[in-house]
């Protein structure tokens, strides 16, 4: 996947980065911070996505989209805004070609999921509900896991290597390894920061 | 959002633990209507409020007879309305079937991810919601060329025999080949045939069949896709009509008589879809130029007394006019419905005339200041001061400081800085002229199509008029040369120009 980021923080468009690049199917062809600047490389960069933030300290995220749509019609947009956007206004961003909207309020797994389904030119649609975090349903799936994929979980979370895991618990890193991929399976999770994170927001973690 | 807000759906169902499943998984989207009978599905079908999103049908084993009642229903007299397939197993030739028939729209396996289900629906929804041109009117087909059938493939042989023998069949319609998508790519960009159907082979070398209906429905919306396979993969069939919303799969091997109508009938949507989309822009831009006028009366009507009060004359017609020559984008229906059904004119005058307001407020208590006809050494002191402050105006501001921001603002919001101007002095009259050496961006402004409004949009705006009145002020005179999606400005101020300062 070609893609092009415009954001205009710095560390905004640091963070998210570093999680994209993590893909290895993700190819960032160019990154701006202005509206001016993403108009004038796009036709060098040929990205097949563009992620572009709707206030832009020059322009209007949606106006410069609008212009990178008419030089490329195949470029699918995805459009990062401040706040979530109602279902009229969806309806319209939609209409002028914008593939997909994200709220700077739903979390980072939103919105690679969102990129992954619009990167063919696919329109995405998430919801046209208040959005629901998705945090009730992760501790539900967190209280599900077995009271042994649980006690592997808060380890991992704690940053304990699995050798030493394995150790504490008696059994071989093999075991520990299924445990973990069952555990990252069952919450949804590609990486251990995901785990952390969640441990440490829901408490979780602190009792090892 | 309160419950009723939800898409309303209309499923038909067999069997209650299908129908159990999906309101689990589908329950917190869509506000569900669920029949067990093919006269309940019409019924519901038939009350049109809150118009229906789509129409599913979950049968226990997907044939071409089953629920086909509600699904020609929908076909018939609802166009609007998507119509879904969803079943366990989907044989393709039952989908081709289908599509032949027009009664499916999206077929889904029972096991495909479900945020792909719903996005697309939920997306059938807000077009549900579109309103849509009524008087759409098939266009004079006045000298219409000969419409051309592109049919790609690698093996040139089978495609140039076809070629010939639909040749022979008729005289309705050209046959062009290529060999690969990116040819065939390259045979729709460079030449000016009007190309209303692409039938392409799935697997090639290179890009695939299905990537390059994929792009052809982003770049070239009328013009009419369809697949073809001598391998029966349901899977990239069903990708075909879910994703690239294709119009027929056809399996090889091709028969030219079993072709020929199929182009026929694509050469038909093709025309239909090319004038209602020519009805369409059309329309919107009658419908564009009526907001338009209003804009442009009603920022007239709020600004242009307190602007000829600071500016002792009539600058606002002349922004307006500088405004006009600068062309944009054209309208589209997205820029139609922000206008009419978010409250983005009223924000816009609201929003534009304050800030005019708060920065003439600025200038009004300036008599004290001497106006002095400026020359080149004073303006540069004055953008290079402009440069370096980024706060708010103070009260008390001179013409020529506010000049200079309104320069540098116009000149930051392309991307440019003071050092690009182009600022001289003559030496036998003593005029000085500041231009812009590169075009100023301006990729739509308060006359062109908005979807929203922004800050910068708004500064950028503001400034162009602040520059008008200051320049005038300062005894100089202003001319914006429009282009597309940009202007030039030149700034000339002679001696003998100066206005008196009593204003």
């Amino acid at each position: 996947m070609q893609l092009y980021v415009t954001i205009d923080q710095r560390l905004v468009r640091d963070s998210l980065l570093y999680q994209l690049l993590l893909h290895d199917d993700i190819d960032l062809v160019g990154e701006s911070e202005t509206g001016i600047d993403t108009l004038n490389r796009l036709p060098l960069a040929r990205p097949g996505v563009l992620i572009i933030e709707e206030s832009l300290r020059d322009n209007d995220g949606l106006t410069i989209a609008e212009n990178a749509l008419s030089l490329s019609p195949s470029l699918s947009i995805l459009l990062i805004c401040d706040t979530p956007v109602n279902a009229g206004r969806l309806a319209i961003y939609l209409e002028s070609g914008i593939k997909a909207v994200v709220s700077k309020q739903q979390p980072i797994q939103d919105l690679i999921k969102t990129l992954y389904y619009i990167r063919n030119g696919q329109v995405y649609v998430n919801s046209l509900q208040p959005l629901d975090t998705g945090i009730s349903t992760l501790v539900d799936a967190y209280n599900a896991l077995s009271g042994r994929e649980r006690e592997v979980a808060q380890l991992m979370a704690s940053r304990m290597p699995i050798k030493e895991i394995a150790e504490q618990l008696n059994v071989s890193c093999k075991t520990v390894h299924s445990y973990k991929d069952r555990i990252f399976v069952k919450l949804g999770f590609e990486r251990l920061p995901e785990l952390i994170l969640f441990m440490k927001r829901h408490h979780h973690g602190a009792a090892a | 959002m309160a419950k009723t807000n939800k898409p309303r759906i209309i499923v038909r169902y067999d069997y209650a633990p299908a129908l159990e499943q999906f309101e689990t998984v589908f329950g917190p989207d869509f506000n569900i209507e669920a029949f067990d009978t093919d006269q309940g599905a019409i019924s519901a079908l038939d009350r049109k409020f809150p118009p229906p999103a789509a129409l599913l049908v979950l049968p226990e084993q997907p044939t071409l007879q089953c629920h086909s009642q509600p699904l020609m229903k929908a076909r018939d007299c609802h166009p609007k309305v998507m119509k879904v397939l969803m079943g366990d197993t989907i044989p393709l030739d039952l989908l081709v079937s289908l599509l032949e028939q027009r009664l499916i729209d999206r077929c889904f396996n029972q096991l495909a991810n479900p945020d792909l289900i719903r996005s697309q629906i939920l997306a059938a929804a807000l077009k549900v919601q579109a309103p849509t041109s009524e008087s759409l009117r098939p266009a004079n087909a006045h000298d219409t060329p000969t419409p051309t059938v592109l049919i790609v493939d690698d093996e040139t042989a089978a495609t140039k025999y076809l070629a010939k023998q639909l040749t022979q069949l008729q005289d309705d319609f050209r046959i062009i080949c290529a060999d690969s998508a990116d040819q065939a790519l390259e045979l729709i960009r460079t030449q000016s045939d009007d190309f209303a159907v692409v039938m392409t082979d799935q697997r090639m070398p290179g890009m695939q069949g299905k990537e390059l209906l994929d792009t052809l429905k982003q770049s070239y919306p009328t013009i009419v896709r369809i697949l073809t396979s001598a391998y029966g993969e349901v899977d990239v069939a069903l990708g075909a009509v879910n994703d690239g919303g294709i119009f027929r799969y056809q399996k090889k091997p091709w028969r030219a008589m079993d072709l020929l109508p199929l182009f026929q009938e694509a050469i038909v949507l093709h025309q239909s879809l090319a004038s209602s989309r020519l009805n369409t822009r059309s329309q919107t831009e009658r419908e564009f130029a009526q907001l338009c006028r209003q804009r442009q009366i009603k920022l007239d009507q709020i600004l242009s007394e307190p602007v000829q009060a600071c500016a002792g004359a009539p600058i606002m017609t002349e922004f307006l006019a500088a405004l006009t020559s600068i062309e944009s984008l054209p309208a589209n229906t997205s820029h139609i419905r922000a206008s009419c059904e978010t409250g983005l004119e009223n924000e816009l005058l609201q929003h534009f005339g304050t800030l005019i307001r708060q920065q003439l407020a600025c200038l009004q208590t300036e008599s004290a200041i001497p106006v002095g006809y400026p020359d080149k050494d004073t303006i540069l002191a004055a953008l290079c001061a402009a440069s370096e402050q980024t706060g708010m105006v103070s009260n008390k501001t001179s013409s020529i400081t506010l000049m200079c921001r309104a320069l540098t603002t116009l000149l930051n919001a392309s991307g440019q800085s003071w050092r690009d101007l182009a600022i001289s002095e003559a030496e036998h009259d003593g005029r000085v002229t500041v231009a812009t050496p590169t075009a100023l961006r301006f990729y739509t402004h308060l006359l062109a199509p908005l979807t929203r409004i922004s800050r910068p949009l708004l500064e950028q705006q503001s400034a162009l008029l602040i520059l008008f009145i200051s320049v005038h002020r300062l005894g100089g005179n202003l001319q914006v040369i429009g282009g597309h999606q940009s202007c030039r400005l030149v700034l000339s101020f002679a001696p003998g120009l100066m206005l008196d300062a009593s204003c």
